[in-house]
This record gives C-alpha cells, sequence and structure tokens, in this order.
C-alpha cells in the first residue's frame, strides 16, 4: 500500500486503465448511461445532463435555455457544449470529455497529495505524518470510487465543479494564490456553493504563498482574495450576459438554489422539508438551512486554523449533507480528499460503522426509489428514510474525521496522553 | 471548564448519583418542590409572598432576600434551574461541609446578591422587577468554579487566540439572556459578580470557622443522627470522603464489557438464534394468532353488490363463438388473428394488432397480439381495465373456452351504457411473451427492435383480469392465480374481490396456489404459504397476468377447475362482477397490502408480520461480518494464545484492506461469467454447459485457494476480513432483496447459512498443532479438507440447482431455459441474485474455508 515506485508507466498506466473501463463502460453497456442519468441520486436539477441537453437543444435554436423551466445550469456550459459534436450522433466526443475532466481531477488529486499538505500544514505537523498514501495511490482510489464511476457515467455536470474545487485546492498547496482563486470562482459560477469554501481556502493560500513573493498582511491577503474572486465572477457573469442577452439565468441557476424551488427528490434532507413545509414558512426556513449550511465555514476554520486543508476536507463532507441538491458526486469528492488523511485512520472509530452504513444505504436507497416510483408499492417515506441513513452515514464519517484530525492535533500539546484512552464529559 | 463530575447518563448511575446526594443539598430540593406544590393553590400566593420584589423590601420583608431563590415561576423554570443548579450544589456541600453550606447559602451567599440587585434595580435603574428563583445561585457557583478552573487553567485555544477561562460563565450569561426571554441578565449579572467575589476568596470570611462547627457537630453528634450529613471533616478527605463512590471499574461499565473476551465468542451464538427464530417465525405465521382475515379495505369496490346480468341467450353467442374458433384449431396465428378481427370488429369495436419477437435460450418467441378497445359511454379513455384471453395457457394447453367467453362478454359489456372506464380486451398467441410485449408496448417501454408499438391506445390501466379456461364441461371452483414476475403482487384488495365475488355471490369455490383441496387447518395453511413463497421467489411469470404486475397494474389470471355443476356463464358472471368492481374505482387500487402471503383465501400475514424473518436471517451474516471486523483487529493469537487475558486491549492492530478487497472483488466480478453464460447460450447447449460448470466450479475453490497462498499467502486476519466484507455484502444484498421480493431472499439466505459458520480448516482446534507437521496430523488435514471442499460443492448454488430439479422431477436443461426465457422476455432477476449475490459468497466463503492462513502469530504486522 506504500504505492511503491511511481514510474512514469505506473502513471500512465492508471489514466490509460480508468479512461478505459470508462470507455468501455460507455460504449459495451449502451443502456446504462441513460439509466444513470436518469436516477435521482446521481442527477438533480442543477447537474442533470437529460436538462444540459434541453438548454443545449432551446439555445441552438436561438430560443433561451431558461425558458420552460427545465434548465438550471451556468450558461457556459452551453457553447462548450455546442462545440462538440451533437450528442445524438457522436457520443463518444461527450464520454472523452467526461473521461478528460475526471482525469483532470485525479491529476489534481495527485497534487495535493504528493505535496504532504496534508501530515504537515505551515502551523501544524502530525506526528504521524510518515504513515501516507502516495498520490498514485489516492488518484487510484478516486478514480476506481464506484461513485465517481457513476457520476461520469452518469454525465453529470457537477464533475467539472468537482474538478475545478480539486484544482482550486492543488493550486493553493502549490503556492499559487491566484490560480486557486480562479479556480474557485470557476467552482463558484458552476455551483454557487464553493463559495463558502473561500475562508479556508484563502487561509491554505495566505499559509502557502511562496516566501519570495508572500503578502504578510492578513488584511491585504484577504482583500486581495475577495477582489480576485470579485473580478472573475464579474467577468464570467458579463460573458453570460453576452451568451444569453438577459440577467435571466442569475435567477434561473443560483436563484433555484437559493430557494429550492425544484423539488425533485434526491439524497439530501432539504426536498422533503420543503415538500411537506406550508408556503407561508418557507422563507424562513429556507433562510435557516442556508445558514445551517454556512455556519459551518466560520466555526470550523477558526477551530481547525493550523489546518486549512482539513477543513476544506470536513466542509466539502458536510456540504454532501447538508446542500440544497446534494448527489453522490458531492460524496465522491468528499471521499477523494478522505484518503490524504491516511495517518489519522488509526484514530478514527467508527470506519467500519459508516462505511457499512453507507454501503447498506447505497443499495436501499434505488431499491426503495423503485418501490416508490415505479412499483407503487412503497411511498416517499421509503425513500426519505434511506436517505436519512446516508447522510447518518455520511456525518458519522465527517465526525469520525473530525475527531481523529482534533485527537492528533491535541497530541501534540499533550504528548502525555498519546494512545491514552479518553472521556469526553 | 470542570463541570461537576456527572457519571455517564445511564439510568442507574443516575439513580446513583441522586441517592448519594449530601443533605443540605436534598433539603433545597425539596424545599423547592415544596414550595411549587404550595403555588398550585390559589388562597395563598407563594410567588407574591416569596419574591425578591425591590419595592417591597424593609425590615418586615427582609426574609425574601432569602426564600426567593426556592421559588420559581413554573413547573419548566423549576426542572431547568433544578438540572443546573442540583450538580453544583452538591459539588459546593461536599466540599464544605452541610453546616457551612446552611450557614453561607442562607447567609451571605444569598443575601449579598439580593441586596446589590435590589440596590441597582431600584436606585440606580429605578425599575421594579420582582425576581425569583435558583438560578442565581446556579450563576454563583458557576462563577466560584470558573475562577478555580482558572487558576488551573488559565486559558482555553481557539485556533490561536488565547481565551481566559473565567470569562466562560459571561458567555452562559449571554446566551440566557438572549434565549430565555423572561431571564433577568441583572439578577444573574450580580449573582455570578459575587461568585467570582468568592471565588476570589475575598468574602471567605463570612464563612463560619470550622472550630466553632467541629464543637457544633461533636456535641450534637450531628454525622450520626442525620443521614447524607457531610461534615466538616470529610472535606479533608477530598470530595466524596465518606460517600460511597463509583469511580473505578463500574464507572466504564460499557469499555469493560468492549474489553471482556467472552464478547467474541457471543456472535456465532447470536446468529444461530437469528437464524432459529427466523425460521421459527416462519412456521408460526399460519397460526390464527399471526395471520388475518381478509377484509375489503377500498370502499369503491364493493364486490357483489351488484346483480350480474350475463346468461339466457348469451349462452347462445358463446357456443357460437365456440364453434367458430374450434374450426380455427391448429392454425397459425395469423390465419387465427385474421379470422377474429372482423368478427371483433364486427362488435363495434375499435381492433389493432401488434408483432412481437423475442430472442431467448436459442429460440425466437414470435406472434401477433390482436387486441380491441370498448370506449366506455361515460368517460373520456383517461383509465381503462384490461380482459386478457391468451390461446395457450402457461402449461400450453388451448384455452377453448377463455377465448369465446372473452368475445361474448365484451359484446354483452358493449351493450351496457355504465361503463366508465375502457375495456380492452388482448388476445395472445401464449401466455408470457405475448401479454409482455403488449404491456411492454402499452407502457413505451419496448424494444422497438423487437415488439412492435400499438397504434391504438387508451387511459391508464387500473386493473387486469386473465381468463384461463381450457377445461372442458362444468367447473366446480375458481383458481386464482396472482403471483407476478419478480415475486411481485397485486393488491390484495383485487384477490379480495374476486373471493368476495366467485366465493360469497355465486357460491362457487375458491382456490389459490394450487391447492385444490384446502381444510384451513395448520398444515394446509403452511403448504399453501410455503407454494407461494416457492413460486414468488423463483420469480417466474405464473400467467398472462404476471406481466401487468411490474407496471403497477393489479391482475390476477382466473382458471376454473373441478368436477362441479358451474357453466360457462357463471364464469362469465364472476368476470363481469369483477369489472363492475373495478369500474367502481375512483383511484388506483391503493388501501391494501402489496406485501402479504396468503394461506387461505381469506387469511393472509402482511408484511409487517413476517418481514422480521427474511431480515433476521439476512441479519445473522451482518453480524457475524461485524463481529469478524472487530476480531480482526484484535492482535493475533489474544484469544487462541494458551494464558488467555484477562481483559482484550482496545487498541486494534492495523488491518491490511487491501488483499481482502480484492478477493471480494474478484469474487463479485467473476460472477458476471456464469450470468452471462446461462442466460445467452443456446437451447440444446445448457445442459451440457451446466454439466461442465458444475464440475469447474467444483474445481474453482481449491485452485482459487492455491493460486491466493502461492501469490499472497494471506494472514489469518486477512481471512477474517475476507470473510466479512463477503458476509456484510450477502447480508446487504439479503435485506435489501427482502424488501422488493421477501422468499427470494429468504430462500438464498437459508442456504447460505452454512457460510456464517466457516472459518479456515486449519484453524480448526484439533489441527491447531500444524505447527508440529507429523505426517499423520498433516494427512488427516488434507482429508477435511477433501471433505470440506465436497461438503461445500454440496451446497453450492449449481448442487442445489440439481438437488431441486430431482425433488420437483424437472430436468436441468427446462429449468434453464425457462430462466434464459424469463430473463430475456419478463426481466425476471432471480438469475443475477443466484449468481450476483450467492454464488460469489459461496466462492469467497469456500476461499476462506481452505485457506492455509500464514503461520498463525506473527502478526498482520505492516
Amino acid at each position: 500500500m506504500d504505492g511503491g515506485k511511481v514510474t512514469q508507466g505506473r502513471t500512465a498506466g492508471l489514466y490509460v486503465g480508468a479512461a478505459v473501463l470508462r470507455l468501455a463502460i460507455f460504449t459495451l453497456l449502451p443502456g446504462l448511461p441513460d439509466l444513470l442519468t436518469g436516477r435521482v441520486e446521481i442527477s438533480t436539477p442543477v447537474t442533470s445532463f437529460k436538462r444540459l441537453q434541453e438548454g443545449l437543444f432551446l439555445y441552438n435554436h436561438n430560443v433561451s435555455p431558461y425558458d420552460g423551466g427545465v434548465y438550471h445550469q451556468a450558461p457556459l456550459f452551453l457553447p462548450l457544449f455546442s462545440l462538440l459534436p451533437s450528442f445524438s450522433n457522436l457520443p463518444i466526443f461527450t464520454y472523452l470529455l467526461y473521461i478528460a475532466v475526471d482525469l483532470l481531477s485525479a491529476s489534481a488529486l495527485w497534487k495535493i497529495a504528493d505535496s504532504g499538505e496534508a501530515g504537515s500544514a505551515a502551523l501544524f505537523t502530525s506526528p504521524r505524518r510518515d504513515k501516507r498514501w502516495s498520490g498514485y495511490v489516492i488518484a487510484a482510489v478516486f478514480l476506481f470510487n464506484p461513485f465517481t464511476l457513476a457520476t461520469c457515467i452518469g454525465r453529470s455536470t457537477s464533475v467539472f465543479t468537482t474538478c475545478a474545487i480539486l484544482h482550486a485546492i492543488a493550486k493553493a498547496v502549490s503556492g499559487a494564490p491566484f490560480g486557486a482563486l480562479v479556480a474557485l470562482s470557476f467552482a463558484t459560477y458552476l455551483s454557487l456553493y464553493p463559495l463558502l469554501l473561500l475562508p479556508p481556502l484563502a487561509l491554505l493560500c495566505y499559509d502557502r504563498q511562496r516566501p519570495e513573493r508572500a503578502t504578510k498582511s492578513a488584511a491585504k491577503f484577504t482583500s486581495i482574495c475577495a477582489s480576485v474572486v470579485a473580478g472573475v465572477l464579474g467577468v464570467l457573469f458579463g460573458m453570460s450576459y453576452l451568451i444569453t442577452d438577459s440577467w435571466e439565468f442569475l435567477v434561473s441557476t443560483y436563484g433555484i438554489q437559493l430557494t429550492l424551488s425544484d423539488l425533485t427528490p434526491n439524497v439530501g434532507l432539504w426536498w422533503y422539508f420543503f415538500i411537506e413545509m406550508f408556503d407561508s414558512f418557507r422563507a424562513f426556513f429556507l433562510g435557516v438551512f442556508w445558514l445551517h449550511l454556512s455556519c459551518y465555514v466560520g466555526g470550523l476554520t477558526l477551530r481547525i486554523r493550523r489546518q486549512p486543508l482539513v477543513v476544506l476536507t470536513l466542509l466539502l463532507g458536510i456540504f454532501a449533507i447538508f446542500k440544497p441538491y446534494p448527489s453522490i458526486s458531492d460524496t465522491s469528492l468528499f471521499l477523494a480528499l478522505v484518503p490524504l488523511y491516511r495517518h489519522v485512520f488509526p484514530l478514527m472509530r467508527y470506519t467500519f460503522l459508516a462505511a457499512s452504513v453507507i454501503a447498506y444505504a447505497s443499495c436501499l436507497g434505488p431499491a426503495f426509489y423503485y418501490l416508490w416510483i415505479y412499483a407503487g408499492s412503497g411511498n416517499a417515506n421509503f425513500f426519505y428514510a434511506v436517505t436519512l441513513v446516508w447522510n447518518l452515514g455520511l456525518s458519522l464519517l465527517v465526525c469520525d474525521l473530525m475527531f481523529a484530525v482534533l485527537r492528533d492535533e491535541w497530541e501534540v500539546e499533550r504528548p502525555e496522553m498519546a494512545g491514552k484512552e479518553i472521556r469526553q464529559i | 471548564m470542570r463541570l461537576p463530575n456527572i457519571p455517564g447518563f445511564s439510568l442507574p448511575k443516575l439513580e446513583s448519583y441522586i441517592s448519594r446526594l449530601p443533605l443540605f443539598t436534598r433539603a433545597m430540593l425539596a424545599a423547592m418542590v415544596v414550595f411549587q406544590v404550595v403555588g398550585l393553590q390559589h388562597s395563598f400566593d407563594v410567588r407574591a409572598w416569596g419574591a425578591l420584589i425591590p419595592d417591597e423590601i424593609g425590615f418586615q420583608t427582609l426574609y425574601r432576600t432569602n426564600t426567593f431563590p426556592l421559588i420559581h415561576l413554573n413547573a419548566f423554570h423549576l426542572v431547568l434551574n433544578l438540572l443546573t443548579v442540583i450538580p453544583l450544589l452538591e459539588r459546593f456541600e461536599s466540599e464544605y461541609g452541610t453546616l457551612t453550606s446552611l450557614a453561607l447559602f442562607f447567609g451571605p451567599l444569598t443575601t449579598i446578591p439580593a441586596l446589590l440587585y435590589v440596590g441597582v434595580e431600584k436606585h440606580i435603574l429605578g425599575a421594579n422587577t420582582p425576581v425569583m428563583g435558583a438560578s442565581i445561585w446556579a450563576f454563583l457557583l458557576f462563577g466560584a468554579e470558573a475562577i478555580r478552573t482558572y487558576r488551573t487553567n488559565p486559558y482555553f485555544v481557539i485556533s490561536t487566540y488565547n481565551i481566559p477561562t473565567w470569562t466562560s460563565p459571561l458567555a452562559l450569561l449571554l446566551c440566557m439572556a438572549a434565549l430565555v426571554p423572561s431571564s433577568s441578565f441583572l439578577g444573574h449579572l450580580v449573582g455570578l459578580v459575587v461568585g467570582y467575589i468568592w471565588g476570589l476568596g475575598y468574602i471567605k470570611f463570612l464563612a463560619p470557622p470550622e472550630k466553632a462547627l467541629r464543637w457544633v457537630e461533636g456535641k450534637l453528634k450531628l454525622p450520626a443522627r442525620l443521614p447524607y450529613f457531610v461534615s466538616v471533616d470529610q472535606k479533608t478527605y477530598g470530595r466524596f470522603g465518606v460517600l460511597p463512590t463509583s469511580t473505578g471499574p463500574s464507572s466504564a461499565s460499557a469499555l469493560h464489557l468492549r474489553r471482556d473476551p467472552r464478547i467474541l465468542k457471543l456472535p456465532p451464538y447470536l446468529s444461530l438464534l437469528c437464524i432459529v427464530v427466523g425460521v421459527v417465525w416462519l412456521f408460526l405465521l399460519p397460526f390464527d394468532d399471526y395471520s388475518r382475515r381478509t377484509y375489503i379495505s377500498e370502499n369503491a369496490l364493493l364486490p357483489g353488490q351488484v346483480h350480474t346480468y350475463f346468461s339466457g341467450s348469451d349462452q347462445h353467442v358463446f357456443r357460437a363463438y365456440k364453434h367458430e374458433l374450434h374450426a380455427l384449431a391448429g392454425k397459425s396465428n395469423i390465419e387465427f388473428n385474421d379470422k377474429l378481427e372482423p368478427i371483433v370488429k364486427g362488435l363495434g369495436l375499435k381492433t389493432a394488432r401488434q408483432n412481437f419477437t423475442y430472442h431467448a435460450a436459442g429460440h425466437t418467441l414470435e406472434g401477433e397480439n390482436l387486441y380491441a378497445i370498448l370506449q366506455a359511454p361515460r368517460s373520456d379513455a383517461t383509465e381503462a381495465i384490461v380482459l386478457v384471453a391468451a390461446r395457450e395457457n402457461v402449461r400450453n394447453e388451448v384455452n377453448i373456452n377463455g377465448i369465446p367467453l372473452a368475445l361474448t362478454l365484451l359484446r354483452y359489456f358493449k351493450r351496457w351504457s355504465l361503463w366508465s372506464k375502457d375495456i380492452i380486451l388482448v388476445l395472445t398467441p401464449d401466455s408470457i411473451a405475448g401479454p409482455q410485449a403488449w404491456v411492454d408496448a402499452y407502457h413505451d417501454a419496448h424494444d422497438t427492435y423487437r415488439v412492435a408499438s400499438l397504434p391504438i391506445k387508451s387511459g391508464a390501466l387500473q386493473g387486469a383480469i386473465a381468463i384461463d379456461y381450457a377445461q372442458e364441461g362444468r367447473f366446480e371452483s375458481v383458481h386464482i392465480v396472482y403471483d407476478g414476475v419478480n415475486g411481485q403482487l397485486p393488491n390484495l384488495d383485487l384477490i379480495n374481490s374476486v373471493v368476495n365475488i366467485a366465493g360469497g355471490q355465486m357460491g362457487m369455490g375458491v382456490a389459490i396456489q394450487e391447492m385444490w383441496q384446502h381444510d384451513n387447518k395448520y398444515p394446509d395453511r403452511l403448504r399453501t404459504m410455503l407454494r407461494g413463497m416457492l413460486k414468488q421467489g423463483l420469480g417466474l411469470a405464473s400467467g398472462p397476468h404476471s406481466s401487468f404486475i411490474p407496471y403497477h397494474v393489479d391482475a390476477v389470471t382466473l382458471r376454473p377447475f373441478g368436477d362441479g355443476w358451474q357453466d360457462e356463464m357463471a364464469m362469465g358472471r364472476v368476470i363481469e362482477g369483477t369489472f363492475r368492481s373495478l369500474n367502481n374505482l375512483l383511484e388506483h387500487l391503493h388501501q391494501s397490502f402489496f406485501f402479504y402471503l396468503l394461506m387461505q383465501r381469506e387469511r393472509f400475514v402482511s408484511i409487517g408480520t413476517y418481514l422480521p424473518s427474511a431480515m433476521l436471517v439476512a441479519a445473522n451474516f451482518t453480524i457475524m461480518a461485524i463481529a469478524l471486523w472487530i476480531k480482526s483487529g484484535h492482535p493475533e493469537g489474544a484469544t487462541t494464545g494458551a494464558d488467555k487475558p484477562k481483559r482484550l486491549s482496545t487498541q486494534t492492530v492495523e488491518r491490511d484492506l487491501f488483499l481482502p478487497l480484492g478477493v471480494v472483488t474478484l469474487c463479485q466480478s467473476l460472477s458476471v461469467i456464469p450470468l452471462y453464460l446461462f442466460n445467452h447460450a443456446p437451447d440444446n447447449t445448457l445442459t451440457p454447459l451446466f454439466a461442465v460448470f458444475t464440475a469447474l466450479n467444483t474445481l474453482l475453490p481449491p485452485l482459487l485457494s492455491h493460486h491466493l497462498t502461492a501469490a499472497a499467502a494471506p494472514t489469518e486476519q486477512q481471512y477474517h476480513l475476507i470473510k466479512s466484507f463477503s458476509l456484510l455484502l450477502l447480508g446487504m444484498f439479503l435485506s435489501t432483496l427482502a424488501t422488493l421480493n421477501f422468499p427470494l431472499s429468504l430462500l438464498i439466505g437459508l442456504v447460505s447459512i452454512p457460510l456464517t459458520f466457516l472459518r479456515p480448516l486449519s484453524l480448526a482446534p484439533s489441527s491447531s498443532s500444524s505447527s508440529s507437521p507429523s505426517s499423520s496430523s498433516s494427512s488427516s488435514l488434507m482429508r477435511r479438507r477433501l471433505l470440506a471442499a465436497a461438503a461445500m460443492a454440496a451446497v453450492s448454488p449449481p448442487a442445489v440447482l440439481l438437488a431441486g430439479c430431482a425433488l420437483w422431477g424437472v430436468g436441468v436443461g427446462d429449468v434453464l431455459r425457462a430462466a434464459a426465457v424469463a430473463w430475456h422476455v419478463c426481466g425476471t432477476w432471480t438469475q443475477v441474485v443466484v449468481w450476483c449475490v450467492w454464488w460469489p459468497a459461496w466462492l469467497a466463503g469456500s476461499v476462506v474455508l481452505l485457506g492455509r492462513p500464514r503461520g498463525m502469530g506473527t502478526g498482520a504486522g505492516k
């Protein structure tokens, strides 16, 4: 599990293997991509490939893509996908694009792993950091994770967000704050929620600045970060405006995330609440849910100030649970970053439990969805109960990782307690 | 800050904590409760009497400065304050002694804050807010505690900022003020300030001198006379000096239990218990106490409430049709349809035809469906009911009476004006492929290369009745066939309606599950239930109705049987009555059960009653998986070593996951091979293929085990993990399956039971001396391995299939062909379960059984 020597050949082998596997699934099982695209666990209203096709059709016929209320994704996807040959005639190009994006994500993850940031940040060095997996292993775990595979085969557009977030982190750890912020702005432009990652990412950039061009003043650095993100977002919005000729896209893409106006079921916790809710309380609870989602940012950033990458990882896990439209793609992003903390795995206590709960839920979820939607013998509560279990499993994992990281920090402060049993009071 | 040591949250601990509360704390607790109870009556207002009201404070009313903490606004206020104050007070008292606490809390520590409050409130703020409640004590004690914590532990660190610990009660104060609207900020604040002062020791002099207290105690023999009294001297022995204590072993009883080596011995018995309870549960179901009588849930159905008029001259029509069709015996499907289509058109119905071609097991199943739609006079074609008659039934008998009866019924229905749903007549050449093609195309879920689309359609299908009437002459009873594809069932209301109409209204017998005789006693009920479970577990189509059920169209096939005095018209009246009931439906059948086991026509158990049995069987695998996971984390040799340690360490060794995961993944991915082979091999090769596969399958585990040992030499821990993961997957799949197809899950679970109790042979107790290789022991090991391989082969999927075929006297080739047809035509998933759930688990289990763990005790160490 040390990954051995990572030669050029092995690197290429991994990428080619992952690409061939995906291509084989695309071509040998032609029914599967469409099946997965229709699954609510993979495609949410804001990432569905089917909806993208609809938007693309409207766009290519000079109708506003947001007419009809089906397309809720960023406008810049439209020129990108209309540059590709038509999906109905030559789907292979779309497949190749998705495969390439996955490989790009994997390479960013590899960079993050090789930087060793997870074990030794600027302000904190874990005594256990020697026990870690190489970038090869971590990239392999990401590429062959069934959730990542399913997301890629289901052609959810969240893979672009995943790629952008991973690149933002990779740039940040390699001391390129500008690149990191630009990548984060792209992620924000595509899915809005990555904006919440800005504080820990900015801290990571700040800690990892190259000494020769470091900005020492925190205030100055913060303002630079904010202005870069605002600037890039402004440019992206401007381009979107030029493409669609109206500001309608703001309401259709970000508005729907903020107001949850499409209540298609997904693996998250929001849809059921808002189906059940009386309209008069809707605005209030939208506020509460968003506040809840964003309140983790400040607390975690402060508490684990010395390890910003941990904050980013935990936040991605929390977003995978509490976001308005989560899918297994968000889980796959979180699970991609978890192996970076190989050194604290021995401190984690519920890995088996969390893994079993997640596995059970991913088995029962489709079954209960089938009972609800197709067989008609179940109802929405079946599926919602499974999503609760799923999120319970994820939160166990998030909490356990947080516990392990904090314990690791604590043992540095209190070396005499290392390895002893402690009890929380 | 250090909170009072409240041990755990378990009830016994809480009880012991309460029973150890010292005297003064008890007294205060009692006083507060008493005041609250007194406050319940109206003649004497305790709150007005005792609260601290600034304007009322004079010499006469100075008692208020002492009573106000004992009086509360309401029960909620009381409970909240008690919860915070009692632990703090208990701590204070056991530290300073009962007499000191009495003196202080009925003296300076209550009066000073009270006077301070009155002073500020009245003279500075000029207000007059009454306060009461023990929260002032809470804040006072918090303040004192905070100062003490501050001395030992001055700062806590949030990220990089040091925050002095004495500020924490202030944060609490602010939270209280913000969250509890009626709380008095000023009251709490003065309490806190006095607490700080006390903590800093500036008013220590107010406490009565120890000498005096000791004298009083000695004279009055207080410690001996009063229970729970905390003497002044006891404080020198620490907080719990003489009081009974529970710190030590019992405080960590859960941890203690975890370390007990016996806990690891438990899971196999637990698994066994699960299995036994699961099986016994199943056999209890037919008893009256566990099963229920059926009942009609959907009020709209009103079965048997209408007069049926199908008889008289319709009998002549029936004979005429039968005569026409008799001439068509042996004609091809197309000729048949050519002849029938004008007849149906002649009834005034729209007709259409549909071609289908299926390829399965080297065969081509093709044919042409003919269907006709009777448009309801009273609705807009949004809903429809289907009447299906196949030319051949599932046993390949010609449906001699079924098709004429269906035609006659349609002709009769056409004359009525009361239909509010369209009626569709579907005539199919066979009982499986034809209906499947038609339903698929009706719902646009068909593969257009094989099945033609339907040229005309009606509304959403609400129900379907299939007639299987191949019997000549008069009949006695009706047999209801209700099993759908993959063990799905129609809504129980539909079956109940038919039972009600045929049995109740028409007075004919009703049978289910080919139980021609049923005395409604335990053996017959059990037999009926088990037959139903077997059929549902196999998941095959059992009649033309089966294809409808996956589309959420409730359907049954009715088949007359026996020798009695009922004629075709009686059968027609049953169908008429059922159609009239379905016609009444306001919405889709949804009220009654979709998951049930019928054990007699009027007795059933619902999912809530029977599901535990399959879930328990599935849970046994999960329990074992968890146990093996825990076991694999313990240092090796800890359980098998000569001197058994009294307690296991909770420290776990690192687990090497990659080899076990790899083996399990390999087993799972190998399963695609048999699945593909048996579904795509041509008919005539199926039997030889099966023979070859069975032989290979017997050799596969030793081969795999040999290569595994040669290539990776797994440790004992890794074998445990292989088994753990494989059982985890099995348990997971089976519990999921139990929600979809309960009988199949139970069957697979039962035949997989041996997998739970496997362990590597060389670990078995008698061969633990394998470290000293003598020729006799190694040859006995060899013999045992052979025996084990043979035993595993006996419970392998192919062997069980063979045994099943022998038991029911059917050819293996026929079974495999039927399975392949079902896979391609109906989408039965039984094969997937057998090959991709059961077989990999069996394979992994065999590998574990034959495994030779690398030298024991060398540790997994990596």
